[in-house]
């Protein structure tokens, strides 16, 4: 009977929470150090992404949705040398043709791109154009509103410019600028808060 | 009735957390914990002994990574369900009949993550064996099957790993004590398990795993490779191990075991479909045993997944009978 009581207070105060069981959340150890190579921890900040968040990103980025599996407690992790802060390390799924595409976004102070990798993209030639500098190039460095402005008129697919520089792979452009944007908002929405008091 | 020695191992578990608190200067308890209520229905059709059966299963999935000012110091996962079973035959090792119901802890473990980068990882509680494709795949409470359990003897076992994950490999080794859901030794019980393999996350991997160990009066020994290739939305993926059993009775009998798997996930990841080929062959019986599954789960949202699977027995057994099982699962986290 207690043990009821006590599951549902706690159903009266839940909230969303990701499909997948805990035991199977794994941190994305390896990627995070190729990102910081010097670091010598990393500090794990959970956040939720409800449906308030969501239509915060459907206001900011009009024709953009979160996927489901990105409602739920999310982690920012901070790349610590020592006592100090290097930056922050964001990962999100975006869908494409191929399935869906996670990317470790690498955020410095300022909230800037400094550079991405690719913890899932399962489409190899597309993979291998992503991890190229050239196609690099053309989001690190940038800020939130300076990748809007890589957006074309329909608000989802990249500009002529970034296309232009993105050769032969559109969809892959088009995937990552998405990724990028959802993930400089959320980080300023959710985490941005607490990233000011470090 | 709960167990008192699983009751006792969480309420541990639970104050191991609360103890934290005062430790952990950057955040208070309920900051970086993650928890959910897990709730399933699943219906199991038993051609071959002619049952229908039913699981219930209420649970409380708990996540907390502990934090100080300069980064994290480990987490802890906590997982305990209310299980109920309605006419389940054969019983499953943790109840006493077919109508039994009791509280379940699946994982319950400390991983602390702070030393310095050579520094292996070290794991205290009831986890699961790493082993083969169960090591990088979570079947917990699913419908997908690797068989983890039946081929080692136990899938969890209370005990002590060393894991890390490095730029190009990831092990994990452990020493459990072959109690199973009891954390002692029972008759001289123990595990040593050890994976090794690439990254998990890339769409290549591959993996070597080996055991050693004596639970329930059974000594076993297992090398194993596993595998894994994904292109866009298909995956292939499969299990190969070879080892030998000493029930005693019997003495020491070879024992075979593979899994093919081919999967197709839908491109926003909602629809998944397997089919998998199982081969296992034990030198004490007269003929190998090969078996069909085919599945899907569907995830209509974030907490809403239903699941369905068939498997069918393609050889005859002496008994005559061949394994049909058909199951439904519709499964809620809240």
């Amino acid at each position: 009977m207690k043990i009821l009581s006590i599951l549902l207070m706690l159903i009266l105060i839940s909230s969303n929470v990701n499909a997948i069981a805990y035991c199977s959340l794994r941190d994305p150890v390896s990627q995070i150090a190729k990102l910081y190579p010097q670091k010598t921890n990393q500090l794990s900040i959970v956040k939720t992404v409800d449906d308030n968040t969501r239509a915060q990103v459907q206001i900011a980025l009009p024709s953009n949705d979160l996927h489901f599996s990105e409602l739920g407690q999310h982690t920012l992790y901070i790349a610590m040398l020592g006592k100090n802060a290097l930056g922050y390390v964001h990962v999100r799924s975006e869908q494409s043709d191929w399935g869906l595409v996670e990317i470790v976004w690498a955020i410095d102070k300022n909230l800037r791109v400094s550079n991405f990798t690719f913890q899932r993209c399962r489409s190899p030639q597309n993979k291998k154009i992503a991890e190229g500098s050239d196609f690099k190039d053309i989001f690190i460095g940038k800020n939130y509103q300076e990748l809007k402005q890589l957006l074309s008129n329909d608000g989802i697919t990249a500009n002529k410019y970034v296309l232009e520089k993105a050769q032969n792979a559109p969809e892959l452009a088009n995937v990552v600028l998405r990724c990028a944007l959802k993930t400089l908002l959320l980080t300023e929405i959710l985490w941005g808060d607490e990233l000011k008091k470090l | 009735m709960m167990k008192p020695l699983l009751f006792k191992s969480y309420i541990g578990y639970l104050l191991f957390f609360l103890a934290s608190v005062p430790l952990t200067c950057y955040a208070n308890f309920s900051q970086n914990l993650r928890w959910s209520l897990d709730g399933s229905f699943r219906l199991n059709l038993n051609e071959a002994l002619g049952n229908t059966s039913r699981i219930y299963a209420l649970g409380l999935d708990t996540h907390k990574v502990f934090t100080s000012p300069t980064g994290d110091i480990g987490y802890g996962v906590g997982q305990l369900y209310y299980t109920k079973l309605s006419n389940h035959i054969p019983v499953p090792f943790l109840f006493t009949s077919k109508d039994d119901s009791e509280f379940i802890i699946r994982e319950a473990h400390l991983n602390y993550t702070a030393g310095p980068s050579w520094f292996p990882n070290i794991r205290v509680g009831h986890f699961t064996l790493p082993f083969g494709l169960e090591e990088s795949i979570d079947t917990n409470g699913r419908l997908l099957d690797y068989y983890h359990g039946k081929n080692l003897g136990t899938k969890l076992d209370w005990g002590l790993s060393l894991n890390k994950v490095l730029s190009q490999i990831e092990y994990n080794v452990s020493y459990t004590l072959g109690g199973k859901d009891k954390a002692k030794s029972v008759d001289g019980s123990y595990v040593v398990t050890a994976r090794v393999g690439s990254l998990s996350h890339l769409d290549f991997v591959l993996g070597l795993s080996v055991l050693n160990g004596k639970i329930d009066g059974v000594s076993r020994k297992r090398i194993a490779l596993d595998w894994q290739y994904y292109y866009a939305s298909w995956g292939l993926l499969g299990e190969l191990a070879i080892g030998e059993n000493n029930n005693q009775l019997q003495g020491w009998q070879e024992e075979k075991y593979s899994l093919v798997e081919l999967n197709k996930t839908t491109i926003n990841n909602q629809l998944k479909l397997y089919s998998q080929f199982i081969f296992k062959d034990r030198e004490s019986q007269q003929s190998a045993d090969k078996l069909v599954n085919i599945g899907f789960s569907y995830q209509v949202n974030t907490q809403f997944e239903l699941s369905i699977s068939a498997g069918m027995q393609i050889n005859t057994p002496v008994s005559g009978k061949k394994k049909q099982l058909a199951r439904v699962q519709i499964r809620y986290r809240y």
